[in-house]
């Protein structure tokens, strides 16, 4: 197959406010989102024709939504799933737009993920009947994305000596962006001593090892490079794309080992392969940070530093603002708002712009003081290469590399 | 059955569940056992129809000794599924069999998830739990056909390192 590398590109960006109160429907998030990315893009509602979104029964069809905006679609899919879906349906809107199906896509994620349907698995989650694969695991008491994943962590401590306090680092970086970003749920930036010291979710998990939960919509709009070159953005071109990439045995990933080892190892040799980039290449990443270790598995799986070598490599500085490759730097899922992944390559989409929405009196026209201090800038530098590292579960993941 | 209530929850295994009612009720009457592929004679778990090895589609029950070391672990403080609250602090363990360890390839072997709990079925308390210790099958009888494979501490030595998070 050819290589589409730079022949797409993410053409708008929208977002609603973040919170865990939104008092309205997915329905009505997902209008505003997408109003505001083909705003952000210039487009007219006759100049979108292809829509996708994701979610587990917990939102609103494209179909429905479409209609609100003035669009009259010539494809649309709503598929199943959560975290690692934003760049697969990236890479599947290029695939609809390559053959012929429709011109433009916009891409969706709306969920009230705290006050309707917890993304936690509290609530009527729960209480759901158990049946088929699930019954390998949650009549034991595990069914949270926190109690399912927690084992890995806990094998990765024993292997390598991993500790509570290296992932630490990962929720203090993305609180000190999160700090940089008028946005993000929670703003206040915490210790080492902090994370540690919070109470036990799930061992080795403490409560700030995990991220939040919120009600929010997020939207992108695809696009051919030369239909967007009369848009009103710079595009950001996709370099390379990787969706869903499976470990095997993922129907009972704990078969296959080295259980440590996440999709990442898989994907990491079609996304660069794509790219004809390297992870030193890379200038900002955004690697899905469910918890502080999903981070911290994702950047070595990749290649950022060596297997075994997350815990060293997260709590070097190297991933903060102001570090050689920041992570995150809205805050992600730990701080800013839980998104299923859409937020981080929103973000990096802003990045690439040079036009990060904090608080630099110039940012829209890409004026930033690169002062990192709370409340202050939080654009990278010359960012030429992004890339974000999309998570679902240890067995399956996503990759996108986007240039501008 | 087809419905089995067990801490608030509806366990799901209708008439139709190929994979899962024959291995609860099994386990009812108090053996392990895998299905095992009738080509390649590899075992497999969870219950499943096609050999991940040699793609062969018959298969056979065979019983395991129920004996294995645990692999990983995770220590639940906050449930989330009501039924699970009063017992906290409780131990999900994953379980490592002695039967095909490293086989067909390093990395794979037999895995279950489980919990670990006393003999009188109540968790095991946290400061015994921990990565290299031994274990054994435990019974947990839930209904006339249906049972959950748990595991216990044997009192074997463990072989190797053993480990738990640090207090």
């Amino acid at each position: 197959m050819g290589n589409l590398r730079d022949r797409y590109c993410i053409a708008g960006v929208g977002e609603t406010e973040y919170s865990r109160h939104s008092g309205r429907s997915t329905r009505a998030m997902a209008v505003e989102a997408i109003k505001k990315a083909m705003a952000d893009a210039g487009l007219r509602p006759d100049q979108v024709d292809g829509m996708m979104s994701y979610q587990s029964g917990d939102s609103t069809p494209a179909n429905w939504v479409a209609p609100d905006l003035g669009i009259r679609l010539n494809f649309y899919m709503d598929v199943f799933g959560g975290g690692s879906s934003t760049e697969a349906l990236i890479g599947l809107a290029m695939g609809a737009i390559e053959a012929g199906m429709c011109q433009t896509v916009a891409v969706f994620r709306s969920m009230n993920g705290y006050s309707d349907f917890r993304i936690g698995g509290t609530g009527a989650r729960a209480a759901q009947p158990v049946r088929g694969l699930d019954l390998a695991q949650v009549p034991f008491g595990m069914r949270s994305a926190g109690q399912n994943f927690a084992p890995t962590f806990m094998r990765h401590m024993y292997e390598y000596g991993t500790t509570s306090e290296q992932v630490a680092h990962v929720r203090v970086a993305h609180s000190r962006h999160a700090s940089q970003n008028p946005k993000a749920v929670l703003k206040e930036r915490v210790t080492v001593a902090d994370v540690v010291g919070s109470r036990w979710i799930v061992k080795p998990l403490h409560l700030l090892d995990c991220c939040l939960e919120t009600d929010n919509a997020t939207a992108l709009i695809v696009t051919s490079a030369e239909r967007a070159r009369d848009l009103r953005r710079k595009p950001v071109y996709v370099m390379g794309v990787a969706g869903r990439v499976n470990k095997p045995r993922t129907d009972f990933h704990w078969a296959a080992g080295p259980i440590t080892r996440v999709a990442g190892y898989h994907a990491r040799d079609i996304v660069f392969g794509q790219a004809g980039i390297a992870p030193d290449d890379v200038q900002v990443t955004g690697s899905y940070d469910a918890f502080t270790f999903t981070t911290m598995l994702q950047l070595e799986e990749y290649g950022f530093c060596k297997k075994g070598e997350g815990g060293a490599y997260v709590s070097s500085g190297i991933i903060e603002l102001g570090g050689r490759r920041p992570n995150n730097t809205s805050g992600g899922h730990l701080c800013e708002g839980y998104t299923h992944g859409m937020s981080m390559v929103i973000e990096n989409v802003r990045q690439l712009r040079g036009t990060v929405d904090d608080s630099c009196p110039g940012a829209a026209d890409g004026t930033h003081s690169y002062d990192y201090a709370p409340g202050k800038c939080r654009q990278v530098r010359d960012a030429r290469i992004a890339m974000n590292l999309g998570w679902a579960m240890p067995p399956t993941g996503s990759a996108l590399i986007m240039r501008n | 059955m087809p419905t089995v209530e067990y801490r608030g929850m509806n366990l799901v295994v209708p008439e139709n569940d190929s994979e899962w009612r024959e291995h609860f009720a099994l386990a009812r009457s108090h053996r392990l056992m895998l299905r095992a592929c009738a080509a390649c004679s590899l075992m497999r778990y969870p219950p499943s129809h096609g050999c991940p090895w040699c793609q062969s589609l018959d298969w056979t029950w065979r019983e395991v000794s129920g004996r294995g070391t645990i692999y990983s672990y995770e220590i639940v403080a906050h449930a989330i599924q009501p039924g699970f609250k009063a017992w906290t602090p409780y131990a999900v363990v994953l379980v490592e069999l002695d039967e095909q360890r490293g086989v067909p390839s390093e990395h794979e072997a037999l895995r279950i998830v489980a919990n670990l709990l006393t003999p009188e079925f109540a968790p095991e308390p946290e400061a015994n739990v921990a990565i290299g210790k031994r274990v054994r099958v435990l019974f947990q009888d839930l209904a006339e056909d249906f049972a959950l494979p748990q595991f216990t501490l044997s009192d074997e030595p463990a072989p190797g390192r053993v480990w738990r998070l640090p207090a």
